[in-house]
């Protein structure tokens, strides 16, 4: 079950590039405050930090939101998966996810692109290998994982193409606070 | 030698079914069938169908913006949370309750136990099953006799599920003890702790022998089996075992229940099986039917895990008792104890084969563990024979016989493969193992004996009963075994360097059903509105194989318009028409079907309109490209026109509505030839999986796309069956397994690589000619992985999972 209860307090947090204020329990998970706050991409399948669908990023760094109280995200920048892209205008990840038929019952699918943004961030250009290594703690039950893996694959190839048109001004591919090579945008946090 | 042999088989085998077909059951199945007008579509003539169109709710499901059921929670602020108290002692009985402590607690509702009003007493079954359920009731909502650890005893509602949580812990259970077994052989002794009482279940299964824990006996036999095996034949037997596999939906089962402004009740709930959920509620808790709304959101996996009712009381009883909404989320560890789980079986093989390599006889018995409820103990079992054996079904003899067996241990139920992947580990390793005995090529052996177009196979009857045959009308297995060698590098193969690493190839071939023959019923209804869009309403149900998108483009492909200009509503029971729900591989294949019978009937409206108002006659109208057109002078108008004339138009204006309903006496298998390439190191057992490649024959796959996303997946599951240990079990019949990483499941690191290769055939009953795809892979890794093993070191493990210590022991006693 996931993790409330503790003593009342305040917790700062700016998701998705609002900041808001939360009272939740000292001992409350991060995943059950987003949630509650609508933020129902992040999804909780396992009861504390094995199946990887409630990945967001904090500070810019993955993590899984079950696996850590909404206390210790005190003061912290939370980008869960709808920060990324929209149903009109997905981000590439998500695209290639769909274009792949990545996507079957789509509930782990947050945490996993979650996880591909942040390593095709740090890797723009990885194997098959890589890839696999980053999504091993991400659970799917129905795809066997090639298609994800292809589709990570294939969004890496899309952003290279798009990163070559950024350079002259395109748009930014990924998030860019918690990228280590992009620094100039919220990529998608905020509206800009 | 060989080659001359199965040519003049081949010839022999086409006169002589020729010949037979005199009898009435022959004449029931006639090869020729009488196709639908137009399902018949070649290739290129496909517009919607056979087209990689893109899944109608992947947008909502990358942005997580879909809703599965706990989503559904932010709308209900006066929500509370349930939370179940479950027997701690594998059988026995409960003497007291004390919930005290838990009702004096904050935010407590209410705590129910098996005397509460609120609670039914009557039984009934969990399996998902169409009425009258082939399945013993056997079950109470809560227990006061508690026959495995799991069994639910009490349940709470609190305003949070932390408290819900804390309220459970603070409830103390007395039980008195009693005997208990975990061991299905044990159980089946006859000396053994008995489960239930003679009389005490209602809806007994045949066979059904409880003073020796069975549930369930089933047997079929065709020709004369122990004559072939007493007769001039080698007979060669062998014994396998499989794992209490988990369906490992991520989703947890997840049911929210509340009672509206109507006073009905309504349920949003994670099933595969709307309708059967709905009747079962009515029948439990005596409420009419028509008060009752089921109805299903996105739904995070199910695998079969979800084709039962196993939550779903809970939060209604809770939800009677307090007049709030409440919602239940089972605990991962819950899913590993108290929901379902495959049935580990023990599956003997035992063949008659003449020197020649002619099978005369195959014999297969099975021995499945049920747990605790008998559920799809029987159904399940059925399928060990009746799923694989028809692979074979020019063999004169065959036998099959099973016996469904309770011990205190959790719950099993349905799951992808549905019975058929414990069979096919048997009868494909065994089949792979009397070849290489006889020194014949383990694939050739197969093709010899393999079912073609034309067959009727016999044995689907056998175990279905008088009528249940099925004739073949599409059969591409031959192809799927020349792409799947090609595809794995089957004659071409590469021996590491080092002289203790050995490379083999194993292949297992694999049938299906479906759905059930005779047993299904799917209905749609299309509506369209006046700006030339429609509504399509359809009780089949998506639980992530994207059956919607499927069902869209059967609908477009009929209407003549775009994906994009339908919308599709599934699984509401108060919305959609009828369906039997989500399993046995039916969706597609039936529901699919009665799209499509709904699209014909709203396309013959909406030709007569087109008539209208291009002045020409029907028949020389088609739908196309949003527009019906005339194929003689070209005109044509645009579907929204013929809405607008149609709602507001005439006289004679109407509300075009096409309807559909379809069931069916087939159950057209689809194929699979499954190959996996493996190293061996001999001096340890290691092994090295480099790649599993699964050739699939599904007729014509409606969307390829997602067949081949359905197909690794459940070659993904196989593997899976393969070579993780699944639910382990302590002596008293305890899951040790409580989170995913204790369970096992094969990481993406350590899943090898799978190739899907469509094989395109036409199966003339299913719509434009589906069958279909999902369960036919995730019978083949384990027998494919086993013969590899087999081809590489020479050793063979035919007890689940296959492990680098089996092999490597294996290896020590062949050098003993």
């Amino acid at each position: 079950m996931p993790k409330t209860g503790g003593y009342a307090v305040d917790i700062e947090l700016t998701i998705n590039g609002e900041r808001t204020i939360v009272e939740a329990g000292s001992e409350t998970d991060l995943a059950t405050v987003l949630r509650q706050h609508g933020y129902i991409g992040v999804k909780c399948g396992c009861d504390g930090g094995t199946c990887g669908a409630s990945k967001v990023f904090v500070d810019g760094e993955v993590r899984m939101a079950c696996g850590m109280t909404a206390a210790d995200a005190d003061g912290s920048e939370v980008q869960t998966v709808a920060a990324l892209g929209t149903q009109d205008d997905l981000h590439p990840v998500q695209q290639a996810f769909v274009d792949n038929f990545a996507v079957q019952c789509g509930f782990c699918i947050p945490g996993m692109v979650i996880q591909a943004v942040a390593l095709l961030d740090s890797n723009p250009d990885p194997t098959e290998r890589e890839v696999r290594e980053a999504l091993d703690d991400n659970v799917c039950r129905c795809t066997g994982y090639q298609k994800p893996v292809e589709a990570v694959l294939d969004a890496a190839d899309r952003m290279q193409g798009e990163q070559s048109v950024a350079a002259d001004g395109g748009q930014p591919a990924s998030l860019g606070p918690r990228g280590a090579d992009s620094t100039d945008c919220c990529g998608g946090g905020c509206d800009e | 030698m060989n080659n001359d042999d199965e040519t003049a088989k081949a010839d022999g085998g086409t006169a002589s079914q020729s010949e037979t077909v005199e009898d009435e059951r022959h004449e029931e199945h006639p090869l020729e069938w009488d196709e639908p007008e137009n399902n018949d579509k070649a290739p290129d003539e496909r517009d919607s169908v056979s087209h990689r169109a893109e899944k109608y709710d992947d947008r909502k499901l990358v942005t997580g913006q879909a809703k599965y059921t706990a989503d559904y929670e932010e709308r209900y602020p006066d929500l509370a949370y349930a939370a179940v108290v479950r027997s701690e002692i594998p059988h026995g009985r409960v003497t007291g309750i004390d919930a005290s402590a838990a009702e004096a607690m904050d935010g407590v509702e209410v705590v129910l136990t098996p005397e509460s009003d609120a609670v039914p007493n009557g039984k009934y079954t969990s399996a998902g099953q169409s009425y009258p359920e082939p399945s013993p009731w056997d079950m109470r909502v809560l227990n006061e006799h508690v026959r495995y650890i799991g069994d639910p005893v009490a349940a709470v509602a609190a305003e949070d599920r932390a408290t819900a949580t804390a309220a459970v812990e603070a409830i103390e259970v007395s039980y008195e003890e009693d005997d208990y077994v975990t061991d299905p052989e044990e159980a089946f002794d006859g000396d053994a702790p008995q489960l239930f009482e003679d009389g005490e279940v209602e809806n007994e299964i045949v066979g059904y022998d409880y003073d020796r824990n069975r549930m369930a006996h089933i047997e079929g036999e065709l020709g004369d089996v122990d004559a072939a095996l007493d007769g001039d034949t080698h007979v060669h037997e062998t014994e396998w075992e499989t794992i209490r596999q988990s369906h490992a939906n991520v989703e947890k089962h997840t049911s929210l229940a509340y009672t509206d402004e109507d006073d009905r009740h309504v349920l949003i709930t994670s099933t595969q099986v709307p309708n059967h959920t709905r009747r079962q509620l009515a029948h439990l808790f005596d409420i009419p039917i028509r008060d009752i709304r089921v109805t299903k959101p996105r739904v995070g996996g199910g695998f079969g895990g979800k084709q039962a009712m196993v939550v779903e009381p809970i939060p209604l009883a809770l939800s009677l008792a307090t007049d709030r909404p409440v919602l239940y989320e089972a605990s991962r560890q819950e899913e590993f104890y108290a929901m379902r789980s495959r049935h580990p079986m023990k599956v003997r093989a035992k063949t008659a084969v003449t020197d020649d390599g002619d099978i005369e006889a195959i014999d297969l018995y099975a021995l499945s563990n049920t747990g605790a409820y008998g559920s799809h103990g029987m159904t399940v079992a059925g399928n060990v024979g009746s799923k694989p054996l028809p692979l074979y079904s020019k063999v004169p003899n065959a036998r099959f016989e099973a016996d469904i067996v309770h011990t205190n241990t959790p719950q099993t139920g349905a799951m992808r493969g549905y019975g058929a992947p414990q069979g096919t580990l048997a009868l494909e390793g065994h089949l792979d193992e009397v070849a290489r005995d006889l020194g014949l090529d383990p694939i050739e052996f197969r093709r010899r004996h393999h079912m073609e177009v034309g067959d009727l196979d016999e044995i689907a009857g056998m175990m279905g009963g008088e009528g249940a045959e099925r004739r073949i009308r599409s059969c591409g297995l031959d192809e799927c075994i020349e792409r799947g060698k090609e595809a794995i590098g089957y004659d071409d193969l590469e021996q590491p360097e080092e002289d203790h690493l050995h490379r083999g190839i194993g292949m297992a071939l694999s049938a299906q059903g479906t759905g059930v023959a005779g047993d299904e019923l799917g209905a749609a209804q299309l509506m369209m509105n006046e700006d030339g869009s429609f509504h399509l309403q359809v009780g089949g149900v998506d639980i992530g194989t994207g059956a919607d998108t499927a069902f869209l483009q059967i609908a477009a492909e009929v209407l003549g318009c775009d994906e994009d200009d339908i919308i599709v509503k599934s699984s509401d029971t108060d919305v959609t028409p009828f369906d039997y729900g989500a399993y046995a591989s039916s969706t597609t294949y039936i529901s699919g079907m009665a799209v499509k019978k709904a699209a014909e009937d709203a396309k013959a409206r909406i030709l007569d309109w087109g008539s209208k108002l291009l002045d020409e006659p029907v028949e020389k109208l088609e739908t196309g490209n949003g527009t019906v057109y005339s194929e003689t002078s070209g005109d044509s108008v645009a579907l929204e026109e013929i809405g607008y004339e149609a709602a507001y138009g005439d006289d004679e204006r109407e509300h075009i509505l096409g309807k559909g309903t379809h069931c069916t006496d087939e159950s057209p298998p689809p194929f699979a030839a499954q190959f996996a390439d493996v190293t061996v190191d001999e001096t340890t057992g290691e092994f090295d999986v480099h790649k599993l490649v699964v050739a699939v024959d599904c007729g014509v796959a409606i969307n390829p796309g997602m067949a081949e996303g359905q197909i690794e997946g459940a070659n993904h599951m196989s593997y899976e069956m393969a070579v993780s240990e699944g639910i382990t079990l302590d002596d008293e019949g305890r899951a040790e397994v409580t989170d995913f990483d204790e369970y096992g499941l094969p990481s993406a690191t350590e899943t090898p690589p799978i190739e899907s290769i469509l094989v395109e055939t036409h199966e003339p009953t299913g719509p434009f000619g589906a069958k279909s795809v999902a369960e036919v892979p995730t019978n083949t890794v384990p027998p494919a992985l086993s013969n590899a093993v087999r081809d590489a070191v020479g050793v063979r493990i035919r007890e689940m999972p296959i492990t680098a210590e089996k092999i490597a022991s294996k290896l020590d006693e062949r050098t003993d």
